[in-house]
């Protein structure tokens, strides 16, 4: 299986150096049999990719420790569930994981494109895409390849990190590769455009999907990253503004700069030349990503391990730059068109302001995760930017974003009249006000949680508000009841309603992160069997202390009983693992979640007579950033589901 | 009547789930202060995330200066004194450090002004189309019938896109 596994990746990287030499022929020799070819080498090297991977994963499944990468990261007494996911802990087997993902949606790409008939972009763009895939191919197979062996069979392997032996390695690394790969193919199809000189909206409609559907990835993979470090602790709560977290929101953040420009040229056919450079950027921060992860030039406390990767990954960003920034160049006065808004006050206006709030964020978070470099570089010394530097440049210029999220809808295109603006503004305004009032007569003194649940009710009333008057033209256009032509407008309109339903959840997700951060509660105590620790209106009573063996690990746990007002409410189990193979113990969260607040136990030791020290929080509205990042997600996957082909479309 | 309830009850509601969890925390506690350092023996690592063993010793004179009633300044300043700048998560706002600070703003300034200058060219360029546009198609005043189907057309290709 280890040669079978070896001899599958070079016939891939075979495939995909041919496929590139047949579209080059077929540029050359204006010959589309050729091209068609190529496709053919990229579905065969797409085959040999998916049988490489299967032999890895039998390799995990049978513990065949002779492999060096099974051996580094599985041993006998891991369960099954977690030899799979194995096969992305480290870096060899997600380098692999990259390239058959890739492999599999170029060949999407191909299926969905059959019916369509071969122009002057087709080649350069699977040129761009086998390009791509050949680099990781190479990759696996002269510098970093999942089958070395080691030349003896060890015993027994070294097991997986016990911080990775969490039902999120399942989801959040594939899903967040799902992400920063889906995005090879929009930025193929722009440097197809920039290419051939093709200055329509073509490659963006035809990319319209997978524009947003690793944005979608990209939004899902954060989220189940967040979930995953709130619980485990060591990765400081749902954000920590880690090196590694900031090299995946940073792409996000430009991305949705670009699905934003990307609907202005669309239907304005303005900003031409922007959505090349945004979808390069995403691209790029997409390497740059992984580069980070690789090189080891940060420290993170996500990082298991640097590679001799980095150099790889700078050498193929740099060209990707180079290249990127000749074919625009020259390009250049072919996608520039004079534009035809007519006011400072339009939507596109509102957007352009958007995307410069966003850049501005990506670039604060850029800047912040490389300071250290550049401060070692210009000062000699290496300084950490941690959580604190983050939010307090981040949070005004979010908070300016979550300003123009609610002035964005209530703006017309092309121009809006001061009648039309002081109707549509009146009554969010008003709301934003009298939320803001409430809260502050109520208390709340500090600026930004002030400022963060004042600008979610704008933009929510911004959007209950532009949903009802639509529900009205509809009744009145259609006399529909009330529930029908919600529910109609909702699904046939569904790439708008399902931008709102992204706005939507952001406002959400804003009142969440603001109570949790601000009003957050600690306590901390060392208890016996009987004895009780306060925290908010809640008193933890520990009942009990229980040691049991389960899979590959010895478990301690202390029974806590919830208490509110003398009264028991619920019971919470807090415990402390320790796995085999594993130098250290882990602490795992107890968790109770409910709409209000998140009571959140960990017990970071034990002592004599099970004696055990506990660290509680009580954390205000934290499952709304969960229900608010959700409806993000599920605002996008509605946007993107394709209308019906109309039958009177043939009429 | 019924229009001031749809359009203050709901913001109210919001205001008063808002406000159920709410109390302030004035005490000072261990995390707040960690989470400003940085771990001595795990370069890179925050204290509030550090579990290791020379992490458990700042931790223990956080909390002995805590019960000194010392603020967290004057906590902060005890650990640079001994490690230096590098043993905070917040850089502080001096010399080359100034540039993380006042980058992003920067580039905001820059930006805002583009993006201004942006949509006047667009604006100068939409004038023109107009003007032209004037010259040759006539004003058209609609009924509310066509109003209505122009509407429905425009929210059928809506529906399309």
């Amino acid at each position: 299986m280890i040669s079978f596994g070896t001899y599958s990746l070079i016939a891939a990287l075979f495939f995909t150096l041919l496929s590139m030499g047949l579209f080059l022929s077929g540029l050359a020799r204006n010959n589309v049999r050729l091209v068609q070819a190529g496709k053919r080498g990229l579905l065969s090297a797409a085959i040999a990719t998916t049988l490489a991977s299967v032999a890895l994963a039998w390799l995990f499944l049978t513990d065949n420790f002779s492999v060096e990468y099974v051996a580094s990261y599985s041993d006998r007494a891991l369960p099954l569930f977690y030899k799979i996911t194995a096969f992305w802990a480290g870096q060899k087997g997600s380098l692999l994981f990259w390239a058959w993902v890739l492999s599999v949606f170029i060949a999407l790409v191909i299926f969905n494109n059959r019916r369509e008939a071969d122009d002057r972009n087709t080649p350069y763009i699977y040129l761009v895409l086998a390009g791509t895939l050949a680099f990781f191919l190479f990759l696996l197979c002269a510098i970093s390849s999942p089958f070395e062996t080691l030349g003896f069979m060890p015993r027994d392997g070294q097991g997986l990190n016990p911080m990775l032996q969490n039902p999120g390695m399942v989801f959040h690394p594939p899903i967040l590769f799902f992400g920063y790969i889906g995005f090879t193919i929009p930025f193929a199809y722009a440097v197809a455009a920039m290419i051939t000189g093709n200055t329509g909206a073509d490659w963006i409609r035809k990319t319209r999907v997978w524009n947003v559907l690793p944005w979608i990835f990209l939004s899902i993979g954060i989220i189940l990253g967040g979930q995953w470090a709130y619980v485990e602790l060591g990765w400081g709560g749902y954000w920590a503004w880690d090196p590694v977290e900031n090299a995946s929101f940073i792409p996000w953040l430009v991305s949705t700069a670009f699905i934003h420009t990307a609907i202005i040229q669309e239907r304005r056919g303005v900003m031409k030349v922007w959505n090349m450079v945004l979808i390069q950027l995403t691209f790029l921060l997409c390497i740059f990503g992984t580069y980070l992860v690789r090189s080891g030039i940060l420290q993170s406390v996500h990082d298991f391990g640097a590679t001799g990767l980095g150099g790889y990954f700078l050498v193929f960003m740099i060209v990707a730059l180079i290249g990127g920034i000749y074919l625009l160049a020259e390009s250049y006065n072919e996608f520039k068109t004079p534009g035809s808004v007519e006011s400072y006050l339009s939507r596109e206006s509102t957007f352009l302001f958007n995307n410069v709030i966003l850049l501005a964020l990506a670039f604060a978070t850029l800047l912040g995760t490389v300071f250290p470099i550049i401060s070692e570089a210009v000062t000699g010394n290496k300084l950490t930017v941690g959580q604190p530097f983050f939010n307090q440049v981040n949070t005004p210029l979010f908070l300016l974003l979550v300003l123009l999220t609610g002035i964005c809808p209530l703006i017309g295109w092309r121009k809006a009249s001061v009648s039309n603006l002081r109707r549509n503004f009146l009554r969010p305004a008003l709301t934003a006000l009298l939320a803001g009032v409430i809260m502050a007569i109520s208390g709340i003194r500090e600026l930004y949680p002030l400022l963060a649940f004042t600008l979610s009710a704008f933009v929510g009333a911004t959007i209950v508000q532009e949903y009802i008057t639509a529900i009205r033209s509809r009744k009145k256009l259609t006399g529909e009841a009330s529930a029908a032509a919600a529910v109609k407008l909702l699904w046939k309109m569904r790439r708008r309603y399902g931008g709102h339903i992204v706005h939507f959840g952001l406002a959400i997700m804003v009142i969440g992160i603001a109570a949790s951060s601000a009003y957050k509660l600690e306590s901390q105590g060392t208890l016996r069997q009987g004895e009780s620790l306060s925290i908010g209106k809640y008193e933890l009573k520990y009942e009990k202390f229980r040691k049991y063996d389960k899979f590959n690990r010895t478990i301690y746990a202390a029974q806590l009983g919830v208490f509110v007002d003398g009264k028991r409410i619920d019971e919470m189990e807090a415990e402390r693992r320790y796995y085999i193979n594993a130098k250290q113990p882990t602490t795992e969260v107890a968790l109770r979640s409910t709409l209000i607040e998140d009571l959140y136990v960990t017990m970071p030791g034990i002592g004599r007579g099970n004696e055990i020290t506990l660290k509680v929080a009580v954390n205000p509205l934290l499952i709304w950033v969960w229900l608010g990042s959700t409806l993000m997600v599920i605002g996008g996957i509605l946007a993107i589901i394709p209308a019906r082909r109309k039958a009177a479309c043939s009429e | 009547m019924q229009r001031i309830t749809f359009w203050f009850v709901p913001p109210l509601l919001l205001v008063a789930i808002l406000l159920m969890p709410i109390c302030s925390c004035a005490e000072l506690t261990q995390t707040e202060v960690s989470e400003s350092l940085i771990c001595y023996a795990c370069p890179g690592e925050p204290l509030n995330i550090d579990r290791c063993g020379g992490g458990d010793r700042m931790r223990a004179d956080i909390t002995r200066l805590l019960n000194q009633g010392k603020s967290k300044p004057e906590i902060l300043d005890y650990f640079v004194a001994q490690f230096g700048d590098s043993i905070l998560t917040t850089v502080p706002k001096k010399g080359f450090n100034l540039v993380a600070y006042t980058g992003p703003f920067i580039a905001l300034l820059v930006g805002i002004p583009l993006a201004l200058l942006i949509i006047r060219r667009w604006g100068s360029a939409g004038r023109r189309q107009a003007v032209e546009r004037g010259a040759t198609e006539p004003t058209v005043t609609l009924d509310e019938q066509t109003r209505l189907k122009i509407e429905k057309e425009l929210a059928d290709l809506d529906e399309e896109g």
